[in-house]
């Protein structure tokens, strides 16, 4: 009787394991399947299945056999300017993560702890854009990214009398700005901090007040320190999704030397590098690795942040 | 509570006016737009009755668009079942469900345009994908040995909108199954214990208890993700480019504007998704507004 217990037990547990890992192996497969290309000597084994996923080296004599090269992983660098768009990943990410945070901060703050007339009607109106699709705001948002640029020349032509539109740069097309200007200002972040400032306890405040705070020192001093755990999760969010940020950043960054890695790689990927898999799959790798050693870290903030934003 | 009008709005203008000039504006941008012809370059614009609306109306390319994007709803079904079904499997109390949780949501995590890419190289027409089937087939002797599967995954028309939906399904999965784990975690374990007791079986646990407990995060996801595919169209750009009659709603819009440089005739198509965007968003208010 025991024994039979014990039996459908184990059943059970390999069929749940077994089911893990194939489900596994179904989200992994293309990312695994690029490391062994982007690492093998050529494509030949690569559409071989299932050897394919096991990088293979060729020697002199053209037999091939298990190993590792990275010889692609070099012609990465030399055929795309990978440190260029990894710099430029990071610039536009920092800008975004920073932007996001104050400007959701700051807004939150009052949204939950102060009344003011006029609250309940723009909490609503924030609210109602989450449902907006942001997707068909891409054509107007690309119409006033362009006129932004034109006001900034003109506006170098009135104070500076140059007309070389320079300044264009800095707030128009193709600048850091436009990449992330649309989105720094969501009703995701405003939402995520007000639930975490409604969440403090009155008497935190109100002890802080009779101590002769101001609403400023409250809010640095009482307010951020205590909503640390929500501020980080907006952070690692915003970071990430304006990492891997494809579509907004490729309509407005057409100069190659400002564009970030998800439209760089991309474009070069599709283009001039098609011909070549080996460098396209090594690319592929050393895009996805930053991304998954800042996952490896954080992941705990992906799998338990989440439900206190759905809420 | 303070009250103090001058100080709230103060901090809430960064926000305000970046949602006034990125949000809001292009709503009302694109109204103006759908009933104008737009000039890019020096910005003339000039009103044309509903001749936008009649041109996406009259043309087949919107027809199609519009037929893919109603398409891929059959996405939402199959990915609201099998990231329960996952969600279940990785809320065990058993070693190793962390490191599950985190593989699944690998796919979320890579940029789309990456991952885009490797997929192509499997739907290729001698890829990965038509590889593998080959191997199975011929090794269950079910294809002849000296002939390659040879499906054009990306390229046959008839295929292509599935194709682009098993990429939706593999990139979203992960997304759907926390939303189900946080549902999941909230039913106490007596109530299953007690059923275990009871003698049901899985099949009868799953399906009477965990359905209709987990109901509120089913009804939130399938909504989300109805709303997810009817804007689909970052994987068509990424996968198809809109080859192989594969062009979705937004995509047209994407197409209009920065290909044909036709920004009236988007804005109108742009329109027209917003308002069904909007529909469903209501009825889904009226689903949580209580909540």
């Amino acid at each position: 009787m025991l024994n039979k217990k014990v039996l459908n037990r184990a059943l059970v547990l390999s069929a749940q394991y077994a089911s893990l890992l194939a489900f596994g192996l179904f989200t992994t497969f293309p990312l695994l399947w690029a490391a062994a290309f982007g690492l093998s000597t050529d494509g030949s084994v690569a559409y071989r299945f299932p050897q394919g996923f096991v990088p293979h080296v060729a020697d002199e004599n053209g037999v091939y056999s298990i190993g590792v090269t990275f010889s692609w992983i070099h012609r990465v660098f030399v055929e795309i300017p990978f440190t260029q768009y990894f710099i430029n990943s990071v610039i536009i990410t920092t800008m975004a993560v920073i932007g996001t945070v104050v400007i959701s901060v700051l807004a939150a703050y009052p949204l939950a702890r102060m009344k003011f007339f006029g609250r309940n009607f723009i909490f609503v109106a924030i609210i109602v854009t989450m449902m907006l699709p942001a997707e068909a705001s891409i054509v107007p948002n690309y119409i006033t990214i362009k006129n932004f640029g034109d006001f900034a020349n003109w506006l170098q032509l009135v104070l500076t009398g140059s007309d070389e539109g320079t300044w264009r740069k800095f707030i128009g097309l193709n600048s850091y700005f436009s990449a992330v200007a649309p989105s720094v200002a969501g009703a995701f972040g405003i939402f995520l901090m007000k639930q975490a400032f409604e969440a403090v306890p009155q008497d935190l405040i109100d002890a802080a007040r009779v101590d002769g705070a101001t609403e400023m020192q409250i809010l640095w001093r009482v307010m951020l320190p205590v909503t640390a755990p929500s501020i980080a999760a907006l952070g690692i969010f915003t970071l990430v999704n304006t990492w891997n940020d494809f579509l907004w950043p490729s309509v407005v960054l057409r100069a190659k030397e400002m564009q970030p890695l998800a439209v760089g790689v991309f474009n070069d990927l599709t283009g001039p590098l098609s011909g070549s898999q080996n460098t396209l799959m090594a690319a592929i790798v050393l895009t996805v690795i930053p991304v998954l050693v800042f996952f490896a870290f954080t992941q705990r903030y992906f799998i338990s942040g989440m439900d206190g934003a759905v809420k | 509570m303070k009250n103090s009008n001058f100080l709230a709005y103060f901090f809430l203008a960064p926000a305000l006016i970046f949602m006034g000039i990125f949000v809001f504006w292009p709503v009302g941008f694109n109204t103006f737009l759908a009933f104008h012809n737009y000039e890019i370059a020096g910005g003339a614009t000039e009103w044309n009755n509903f001749a936008n609306f009649v041109r996406i109306w009259e043309e087949p390319l919107f027809h199609q668009a519009v037929k893919n994007s109603l398409l891929f709803l059959i996405v939402v079904p199959v990915i609201q079942l099998a990231s329960l079904l996952i969600a279940k499997l990785v809320n065990n109390k058993l070693p190793g469900m962390t490191f599950f949780r985190a593989v699944y949501y690998i796919p979320v995590i890579t940029a789309i345009s990456i991952a885009g890419v490797v997929w192509t190289f499997v739907f290729k027409y001698d890829g990965l994908l038509n590889e593998f089937l080959s191997t199975i087939l011929h090794f269950f002797h079910l294809y002849p040995q000296d002939k390659l599967v040879e499906i054009q995954w990306l390229q046959e028309p008839s295929i292509a909108m599935y194709s682009i939906m098993i990429f939706t399904f593999w990139k979203g999965i992960g997304y759907y199954m926390v939303l189900y784990l946080a549902g999941l975690q909230a039913i106490p374990t007596e109530v299953e214990e007690a059923a275990i007791l009871d003698g049901a079986n899985a099949w009868d646990r799953f399906w009477r208890i965990t359905v209709p407990m987990v109901k509120p995060t089913i009804l939130l996801c399938t909504m989300l993700s109805t709303i997810g595919a009817l804007k689909v169209f970052q994987e068509v750009v990424v996968l198809t480019d809109g080859k192989a009659e594969t062009y979705t709603a937004l995509f047209y819009v994407y197409d209009q504007a920065f290909r044909n440089y036709d920004f009236g005739v988007s804005a109108a198509a742009g329109l027209v998704v917003t308002f069904f965007c909007m529909v469903l968003a209501a009825i889904q208010f009226r689903f949580f507004g209580d909540k």
